[in-house]
């Protein structure tokens, strides 16, 4: 717990979904991702699962909640064929995350612009048969969205404090904008995909750390080369 | 002859007709129950809930 949470009571707690603890990644590491950190908007489809609010204003999201959706996310990803998950994000903090997600687990992947009729449209050259897809931000990833409700896939979506989750089938509470949060959902989602899938026994880890999945600045690369 | 009958979503309980948007999924938590959701409960984001392992979503 940070300088800046002691002394606060949560204002709600739920029971229940959010049981579970954290147990192999270090709880700190999760609190120092930022995992957690929300907006100073929430709203209703989120309000589950906000812990409390800062006194600046920021609304925290409850972190056994986060971790526990991530792992549900995996398992359910991971009955899928690989090829016909489909990843999308038009956010580029998620790029390296996405790209390392799918290396691991043999998802497909769409960076950048979604060209419309990406999975609608069977006669294009560059159209994706999809079982599922999960976006980054609901917010902006809309026309994978719009796509995906028409062709009946289900939808998971990483949602802030601020997102409407329209047509989103699993929530994934969580930050994604920061580089190091998106680095940690999307390692934590690759793990718990490769033990769901049997590519990874419960004790071992991925052969990537969570640094690895950080999206790197041009600054920490030009320090690195 | 054997009558057909449609599927109910898991939300409103009301049967889903073929022409909407609906989706059907493993509950993501057990994997053992289809889940099926209409479009108007995908649209409004109304709550499901696994009758077997008692999963909430979305």
């Amino acid at each position: 717990m940070s300088k800046e949470d002691e002394g606060k009571e949560p204002i709600k707690e739920e029971e229940g979904e959010g049981e579970k603890k954290p147990s192999e990644v270090a709880e700190n590491q999760l609190v120092s991702s930022g995992i957690r950190i929300g907006t100073t908007i929430a709203t209703k489809h989120m309000k589950p699962f906000i812990n409390r609010t800062r006194e600046d204003g920021l609304n925290i999201l409850d972190l056994n909640k986060v971790v526990s959706r991530i792992e549900i996310a995996g398992k359910f990803l991971s009955r899928f064929d690989p090829k016909k998950v489909l990843v999308h994000t038009t956010r580029e903090a998620a790029y390296t995350p996405v790209q390392k997600f799918c290396e691991l687990t043999g998802a497909s992947y769409i960076l950048g612009r979604i060209i419309p009729g990406t999975l609608t449209n069977p006669s294009l050259p560059f159209h994706r048969d999809a079982d599922v897809l999960l976006v980054v931000d609901p917010q902006i990833d809309l026309q994978a969205i719009e796509e995906a409700k028409r062709m009946n896939i289900p939808i998971i979506a990483i949602c802030d404090t601020n997102n409407v989750c329209n047509f989103v089938d699993l929530i994934i509470p969580g930050n994604n904008r920061g580089r190091k949060s998106l680095a940690m959902i999307f390692w934590l989602l690759a793990r718990s995909y490769m033990i769901n899938a049997g590519m990874l026994s419960p004790g071992e880890q991925p052969k990537y750390t969570p640094d690895d999945f950080e999206t790197k600045l041009e600054k920490d690369q030009e320090i690195e080369g | 002859m054997s009558s057909l009958e449609a599927p109910v979503c898991a939300s409103c309980h009301k049967p889903i007709s073929p022409k909407e948007n609906f989706t059907k999924f493993y509950c993501p938590d057990c994997g053992k129950v289809i889940i099926w959701r209409c479009e108007k409960c995908r649209e409004f984001v109304r709550k499901y809930k696994c009758e077997n392992c008692g999963f909430e979503g979305p």
